[in-house]
Formats: C-alpha cells, structure tokens, sequence
C-alpha cells in the first residue's frame, strides 16, 4: 500500500513537472523570440573584439552584464536521470541551456538599450555551476545559470555598415 | 573609469598600462532561496533568487577589482573577464579579472 503512494506520489510530481514545465517553456520561448524581434532587430551583435561598424567618437564604451538562472523541472530531470543509464543525448537539458543563453543575452541587450547603445562586441556567454555537482549527486536543485557579458557602443554613423543580428543564439 | 571588455577603446590610446586588477567574492545561497528553488525544480522556470545572487555576485567583484584599479590610478580597465568557481556545495566563487590602465583621448585630452 505505502509503495503504491509513493508510486501515485511520483507519477503527481511527472504530471505536474510536465504540465507546468511545458507551459513555463512554451512562454518562455514565446516572450525570448517576441523581444529578439523588437530589440535584437537595433541592435548590432558580435563576438568581434574590434568594434565592428566603428565607435561613434565621443561616446565611451561601457561593459554589460545578463544573468539568467533557469530551473529543471521535475519530468525533464526524469528523463534525463532514465537516459543517463543508457548514456547519449539528454535533449530535455539541450532546452534549459538554450532558454538560459538567450534570456542572458536578451537581459545584457536590454542594458545597453536603456543606456542609450545600438551594438555590443565582444560577448562572452559563461556557465555557471550554483547548485554544485556535489549537491546534485544527492538529488539537489538542477538548474543552468549563464553570464553573458559584452561591450556596448554607439555605431559611428558614416560608416553605414550593416547591422548583425543575432541567429539563434 | 571607463569599463570594457576589449582591449582597445575606440578614440583613446592607452598612455601607460597598470596591470592586473582582480577582485572575488564568494557567495552561498540560504535556505528560503534554496526552498523556493526546491519547489520550482519541479515545476520549471526561472529561479529569480539564484539570478539576484548571482547579479549581486558579480556587481561585488567587479567593484572589488575598480577598487584596486582606482588604487593604482587608472582610469580604465580593459578586457575584463568574469569566471566561476564551485567551492564547496551550494556556494560559488565570481571572479572578475581585467588590465587597468590610464588612457587618454586621441585629441589630446585625458578622459574621466
């Protein structure tokens, strides 16, 4: 009896986990590619460290920063702890990254549009590891953090060089 | 102090480099942030407080390490760099690294 409960127990936690987790990714995706479209589209985005376009003079360079810290939830963590046995892609984690990545871009362009900047250069996206792979081996939280961190500047406007936009970061 | 992560600042050269600036700063979570962490873990999403730990984390390495390069005299520091440590379980290192040094406009002028 007490094993069927814990049974019943997990399979709640799976359809919540997969319920809920679906729709927070849903809008997540959602809300990322709506604000790619409106602010990705002024921007000028590179990794170049050689301010393509060029500086506009009289206007210095500042550094922006993004964090985003997005979290597992209870089915993806299933699924990838089932296909660890076996080994190979774990492609319900593949989706964390990439939310974490983007929002952390998005996050930094959204600084540097505020501050009044139309291209960032050199960025550099870093991952974090806040949880701690001791923590995680005993069932703690699993989540992906990233930094994403650039240059902003004012594009010289004789210039006229064209805008690069980010592709599917 | 003019802040960048590249090495060169369009408009300015560099007049005389300082050197190394670092600073660090070690940071756990606590537990309410590591409850309401433990609940999102099953439902997915953003977890706002490790975002902030992580937002106040590097704010203080980066003011640690423009603290040393203002004590050095420079007025900028060029290609900083961020990195991470995992110390122990649930605390992390921010460690900001970046070349200070004092520039000046191209004109002529030094910049603030």
């Amino acid at each position: 009896m007490e094993a069927l409960i814990q049974i019943a127990f997990v399979l709640a936690l799976l359809g919540v986990g997969l319920g809920a987790g679906r729709i927070a990714e849903r809008n997540h995706f959602a809300s990322l590619e709506k604000r790619e479209r409106e602010i990705g589209a002024r921007f000028s985005i590179t990794d170049l460290r050689t301010y393509p376009g060029g500086a506009r003079a009289g206007s210095v360079p500042v550094l922006v920063t993004g964090h985003a810290c997005i979290s597992s939830d209870y089915f993806k963590s299933f699924v990838a702890k089932l296909r660890k046995i076996i080994g190979g892609e774990l492609r319900t984690y593949e989706s964390l990254m990439q939310r974490a990545r983007r929002e952390a871009v998005l996050r930094m362009l959204e600084q540097s549009h505020a501050l009044g900047f139309d291209a960032v250069c050199n960025v550099r996206l870093e991952g974090f590891d806040l949880g701690g792979a001791h923590l995680r081996k005993q069932g703690g939280v699993i989540s992906v953090s990233v930094l994403a961190s650039g240059t902003a500047y004012r594009m010289g406007q004789a210039s006229g060089a064209s805008v690069a936009r980010p592709i599917g970061l | 102090m003019i802040v960048v992560n590249t090495e060169i600042i369009p408009g300015m050269r560099i007049i005389q480099l300082k050197g190394l600036v670092q600073g660090n700063t070690v940071r756990s979570k606590h537990f309410g942030r590591d409850l309401a962490a433990g609940l999102k873990n099953i439902v997915g999403g953003e977890l706002k407080g490790y975002t902030e730990l992580l937002t106040e984390a590097r704010r203080e390495a980066v003011s640690r390490m423009l603290a040393q390069a203002s004590q050095l005299g420079a007025n900028a520091v060029l290609n900083v760099r961020f990195s991470t440590s995992s110390v122990t379980a649930g605390a992390a290192e921010m460690y900001a690294y970046g070349t200070a040094a004092v520039v000046e406009s191209e004109t002529g002028s030094p910049s603030a």
